[in-house]
């Protein structure tokens, strides 16, 4: 069990590490000269003097050979120390920057997630209680169709539902908190990414299990069949529901990036695009690493969970 | 040479062997009477095949240049002379919108084409030889595969571009070839590469699992015995039985890289203006969308619905081609 989880820990480092060096290789050799960038102001930064832009790059370290930069980031990221925006927030650190968008980010990602699961769990379970009558179909084909439909178009569009036609709310912008009305659109959209993983993974549990002999056995006893449902099927379904987090996590990223952009949000997703767009790199390697890190810590989690919830993995 | 021929000529006994099925239609009839059964999907493959045809014939039939623009005439609504009215410089939307279409389907095609040669190439090679290469490429293909593909695409695109821009600059310096000095299509060589680089790891797992799986079958041993090199064992055998799969794959492959241009594009780092795409056309209409809602809302609808038809048309295909499924 132990060596298990080294060995998975051992592979997840040493894939972030891989992320990290090709990451870095491209923006390196990509991304153009720091310093200069840092004096683009308009047309005139020829003018910078030639002397003054090599000594700033000795100051940084920029001088250094390529290996020698790559140890010299990583030393200082591990220490807390992930350089300052060059163009972003001028000579804002980056980790002060990425503390205070992340959260955000985190709050719309929760919440999104606690309705995808308690949406896509019952839609799931319905799904599979109906099998192959209509109910089942219109939960399966609605599902497949709205998740269908990229996030950058059904974002601007229940605006112009919501806010042109209907008049219900007057346009989100900004963040308010969670608990503002403003955030209840960017929630409700960022929640349909992870949906119909949600709704698969529960519908083909249930059916699995719908029928099983304890099953059966509990509805001999007379069991009452919302209580079937709630203590004996929805264990052994949550336990797959729950190694989709990997992507469970890929979607709420991929959500954050649109509807952070589209309802003017100043999360992580549009501290990514903001970076990327100026071409800020400490903010696109700080991105980088944060993104990687989310994802790869969600699998290790799902590796660790996973022996807990189902005894028969660990077996192997 | 003789003997190549001799064992195409014992496979096929042993192919026409394995056909044997007692009924009278074969495997493809089949799939098709399923497909047709699905109106869902059915009615997704005409909405595709209706896209891929706009995309080769649109440009001809555009009624006005895609690029010509005409400030007096911008803002307008739909009208005889403008079908879908103008945009902001006074273009006309329903000849950006089809040469948009060819964007899309030419970034579908070829993203497609180049993920499907990795995929299948690594994928055979991992699947035949095993060993520590194996498990190197697909330690690779997992860290692309947990990775947010978006985020992946975006990286690559942005921190590409520029060093390609200098080295071809650089080579026009000391070439003068003018071959070096258009760089319009590097933005889609570019896109292709990125959504390439993304795409393949699927393919090439999926080809993998058919290629251990098939290996086992008895028909291999047998074929392998009189021997088949082991490139007409994948010719021959596991390519033909990985089709089906492998054409679910292909569609849904299409359909995310139509979408991811989509979505690069409407992040402003895909196809750069004045070339047309659909995404970059919705952000557009974005900064307009109080007043003109029209101009944010045909190219949502379309990249909407070419995607509900893409993914329509792949579950149908996935029902259709896996008859375990209808048992």
């Amino acid at each position: 069990m132990a060596s298990f989880l080294l060995i998975r820990l051992l592979r997840w480092s040493a894939g972030l590490l891989l992320i990290l060096f090709v990451t870095y290789a491209m923006m390196y050799y990509g991304a153009g000269d720091p310093i200069r960038m840092m004096f683009i102001q308009g047309e005139d930064f020829d003018s910078t003097d030639e002397a003054v832009m090599r000594a700033l790059r000795a100051k940084y370290g920029l001088d250094e050979p390529f290996l020698v930069q790559f140890g010299n980031y990583l030393n200082k990221l591990f220490q807390g120390d992930w350089g300052r925006s060059i163009r972003l927030q001028v000579d804002r650190p980056v980790l002060e920057i990425v503390k205070f968008r992340l959260p955000i980010s985190m709050q719309l990602g929760f919440a999104a997630t606690a309705i995808a699961a308690v949406v896509g769990v019952a839609l799931g379970v319905f799904a599979a209680l109906y099998h192959n009558r209509w109910l089942d179909r219109l939960i399966v084909s609605t599902v497949l169709f709205v998740t269908s439909i990229p996030i950058f178009v059904i974002g601007p569009m229940l605006l112009l539902l919501l806010v042109l036609i209907l008049k219900w709310i007057d346009v989100p912008y900004g963040w308010n908190g969670l608990f503002h009305i403003d955030a209840a659109l960017p929630v409700a959209v960022i929640s349909i990414g992870p949906l119909p993983g949600i709704v698969r993974q529960t519908r083909s549990a249930m059916l699995e299990v719908k029928g099983q002999q304890y099953v059966t056995t509990a509805r001999a006893k007379g069991v009452p069949e919302a209580q079937i449902i709630t203590r004996h099927m929805l264990r052994p379904v949550m336990t797959p529901v729950i190694t989709t987090l990997g992507l469970i996590m890929i979607a709420l990223i991929n959500g954050s990036l649109f509807v952070e952009l589209i309802y003017n949000i100043p999360g992580f997703g549009l501290l990514t695009i903001e970076g990327i767009r100026k071409v800020d790199y400490p903010i696109i390697m700080a991105v980088a690493v944060v993104g990687t890190l989310i994802i790869f810590i969600s699998n290790f989690l799902v590796d660790m969970i996973y022996p807990i919830l189902d005894p028969r993995v660990r077996v192997q | 040479m003789s003997r190549a021929a001799g064992s195409t000529k014992i496979s096929r006994v042993v192919d026409d062997g394995s056909v044997f099925d007692g009924g009278q239609r074969n495997l493809w009839q089949d799939a098709a009477r399923r497909f047709r059964k699905n109106w869902l999907a059915v009615a997704g493959l005409a909405v595709v095949v209706l896209f891929l045809l706009l995309a080769l014939i649109g440009p001809h039939i555009a009624p006005y240049d895609f690029l010509e623009q005409n400030i007096m005439k911008a803002f307008q609504g739909a009208s005889a002379e403008h079908f879908l009215g103008t945009d902001d410089l006074g273009r006309d939307v329903f000849s950006r919108m089809l040469h948009g279409a060819r964007t899309a389907a030419l970034v579908a095609f070829f993203t497609t084409i180049i993920s499907l040669i990795i995929g299948v190439l690594v994928g055979t090679w991992s699947g035949i030889h095993g060993g520590r290469t194996d498990q190197f490429l697909m330690w690779i293909s997992d860290l692309i595969q947990a990775m947010p593909g978006l985020l992946l695409v975006i990286l690559i695109n942005t921190t590409l571009r520029r060093p390609i821009v200098n080295w071809f600059d650089s080579l026009y310096e000391q070439t003068k070839n003018p071959f070096y000095l258009n760089t319009l299509w590097l933005d889609y060589v570019l896109v292709f590469s990125a959504l390439a680089l993304i795409g393949w790891p699927g393919l090439a797992r999926l080809v993998r699992g058919q290629v251990l799986s098939i290996n086992e079958e008895d028909y291999v041993l047998a074929a392998r015995a009189l021997g088949a090199s082991e490139a007409h064992i994948m010719l021959r055998h596991v390519i033909p039985n990985a089709l089906g799969p492998l054409i679910v794959a292909v569609t849904a492959g299409m359909g995310g890289a139509v979408l991811l241009e989509a979505s690069l594009s409407f992040l402003g780092i895909g196809i750069q203006p004045p070339n047309a795409s659909w995404g970059s056309m919705l952000e557009e209409g974005r900064r307009y969308w109080q007043i003109f809602p029209h101009l944010m809302l045909i190219p949502a609808v379309t990249i909407g619905l070419v995607q509900v038809a893409f993914v329509f048309l792949g579950d149908g295909l996935n029902d259709a081609l896996d008859p375990r499924r209808n048992s």
